[in-house]
C-alpha cells in the first residue's frame, strides 16, 4: 500500500513540471539554510546544486525526476536577471559619458575574456589529445 | 493604487513578466543581438517605471521573488552537468586551466581598461567581478569594495554583450572542440552565455554551465586576495 502510494507520487512527479520546480526550490532552500548555519562564503544555490549532483552521482535520484523542471528554469533564466538590472533607475549618472566608458570597458573586456579563454581551452585540448595518443582521438 | 504594497507587487511582477513574454516573441520573430530579451525587457520595464515615477527600491520590493528564482535555477544546472559527466571527467584539467586564465583575464582587463579610461576607483572595483553570474559577482563586489547593485547591472550588460558577440568571436577563431566553444560562453557571458550555448549544442551548453559555476567559485575564493591587492 505504502509502496503503491510512493510509486504513484513518483509518476505524478515525473509528469508535473511545477512539482519538479518545487523540488529544485526545496534543494535551494536546503543550500540556503546550510550557508546560513555554517557561514560558508557561497551562494545557497551552488550548495543546493552540489547536493543534487551528489544525489545523482550516488544514484539516490534519477535525472528524469527533475529534468523538465530544470529545463524550464534554465530556459527562462533571463527573466530572473531582469529585476536586478533595474538598479540602473537609481544611477542616472551612468547615462552620459561615464556610461559609454563603462560600456567600452565591458565590451572590450568581454571580447578579450572570450577569445583568451576559448583559445587557451582549445590549445590545451589539442595538446592533451596529441599527448594521449590516437585511441582517445574523438573525445569532444 | 501603487501605494498598496500587494497591488504594487502584483503590478510590477505582471509588467516584468509581460514585457519578458513580449520580448521573447520579438526575439523569436527577429533574431538579432538587439532583440535579446535581456536588453528589450529592462528597456520596456524602465519606460513604464520612469513614466510612473517609480524608483528602484519600490520596483524591487515587488519583484524580488523573481531574483530569488535564480536560486532554484542554479540548482537546475546540476542536470546538464550530470548528463555530461563523462566528458567532464575526461577533460576537467583543460576546463580548470580555462577558468583560471579566463577569470584572471576578466579581472585584469576590467582593472586596466577602467584605469585607462579614467573611471573612478569604485566603478573600477564594481566592474571587476562582472564576468561571473550575479550571486557570485555581488558577493565578490562587496568583498573587494565595489557597489554590489552596480555590479549586478554590469553583470547583465556583460551577459548581453557576451551572448551577442560570442558567435562572432567563435567564428573568428579556429575552435575545434565543443569544450572551447562552451568555455567561451560560460566564462565570457555567465548565465546569458549558457543559455546561448545551449542553443548551439547540448555539450556546449553543459560545458558553459560548468565553466560558469567554476568561475564563480574561483572568484569567490580569490576575492580576499584581490581585495588585498586593491587596498
Amino acid at each position: 500500500m505504502l509502496r503503491n502510494m510512493l510509486r504513484s507520487m513518483g509518476v505524478t512527479l515525473h509528469r508535473s513540471m511545477i512539482l519538479q520546480i518545487a523540488v529544485l526550490a526545496g534543494f535551494w532552500a536546503v543550500g540556503e539554510a546550510t550557508v546560513r548555519l555554517t557561514h560558508l562564503p557561497l551562494p545557497g544555490g551552488i550548495v543546493g546544486m552540489v547536493v543534487v549532483l551528489t544525489l545523482l552521482g550516488t544514484g539516490h535520484i534519477r535525472p528524469a525526476v527533475v529534468r523538465r523542471g530544470a529545463g524550464w528554469l534554465l530556459a527562462e533564466m533571463l527573466l530572473f536577471f531582469v529585476p536586478a538590472v533595474m538598479a540602473i533607475l537609481d544611477h542616472g549618472e551612468l547615462m552620459g559619458l561615464v556610461g559609454l566608458k563603462i560600456a567600452a570597458v565591458i565590451l572590450a573586456g568581454t571580447v578579450m575574456v572570450m577569445g583568451g579563454t576559448a583559445l587557451t581551452v582549445d590549445l590545451c585540448y589539442r595538446w592533451r589529445m596529441r599527448a594521449s595518443a590516437p585511441e582517445a582521438g574523438h573525445a569532444a | 493604487m501603487l501605494r498598496d504594497p500587494l497591488f504594487a507587487a502584483l503590478f510590477w511582477s505582471a509588467v516584468t513578466i509581460g514585457c519578458y513574454a513580449a520580448a521573447r516573441l520579438v526575439a523569436r520573430r527577429w533574431r538579432s543581438w538587439w532583440t535579446s530579451p535581456l536588453l528589450l525587457t529592462p528597456v520596456a520595464v524602465g519606460i513604464v517605471a520612469l513614466s510612473l515615477h517609480t524608483g528602484y527600491a519600490d520596483y524591487i520590493r515587488g519583484t524580488h521573488w523573481l531574483v530569488l528564482m535564480m536560486g532554484p535555477a542554479t540548482v537546475a544546472f546540476a542536470i546538464p552537468i550530470y548528463e555530461q559527466r563523462a566528458l567532464i571527467r575526461r577533460q576537467w584539467p583543460v576546463l580548470l586551466v580555462g577558468v583560471l586564465v579566463g577569470s584572471t583575464l576578466a579581472m585584469s582587463t576590467a582593472f586596466l581598461l577602467a584605469d585607462l579610461l579614467g573611471l573612478s576607483h569604485t566603478l573600477q572595483l564594481s566592474l571587476m567581478p562582472r564576468s561571473t553570474s550575479t550571486p557570485f559577482a555581488m558577493s565578490v563586489s562587496s568583498d573587494i569594495g565595489g557597489l554590489p547593485d552596480l555590479t549586478a547591472v554590469f553583470v547583465i550588460v556583460t551577459g548581453i554583450c557576451g551572448a551577442a558577440l560570442g558567435e562572432l568571436v567563435m567564428k573568428l577563431m579556429p575552435l575545434r572542440s565543443s569544450l572551447a566553444r562552451g568555455a567561451l560562453f560560460g566564462m565570457g557571458a555567465h548565465g546569458a552565455g549558457v543559455a546561448r550555448a545551449h542553443q548551439i549544442g547540448g555539450e556546449e551548453g553543459s560545458i558553459a554551465g560548468l565553466v560558469m559555476v567554476l568561475a564563480g567559485l574561483f572568484n569567490v575564493l580569490m576575492a580576499p586576495v584581490v581585495a588585498a591587492l586593491m587596498a
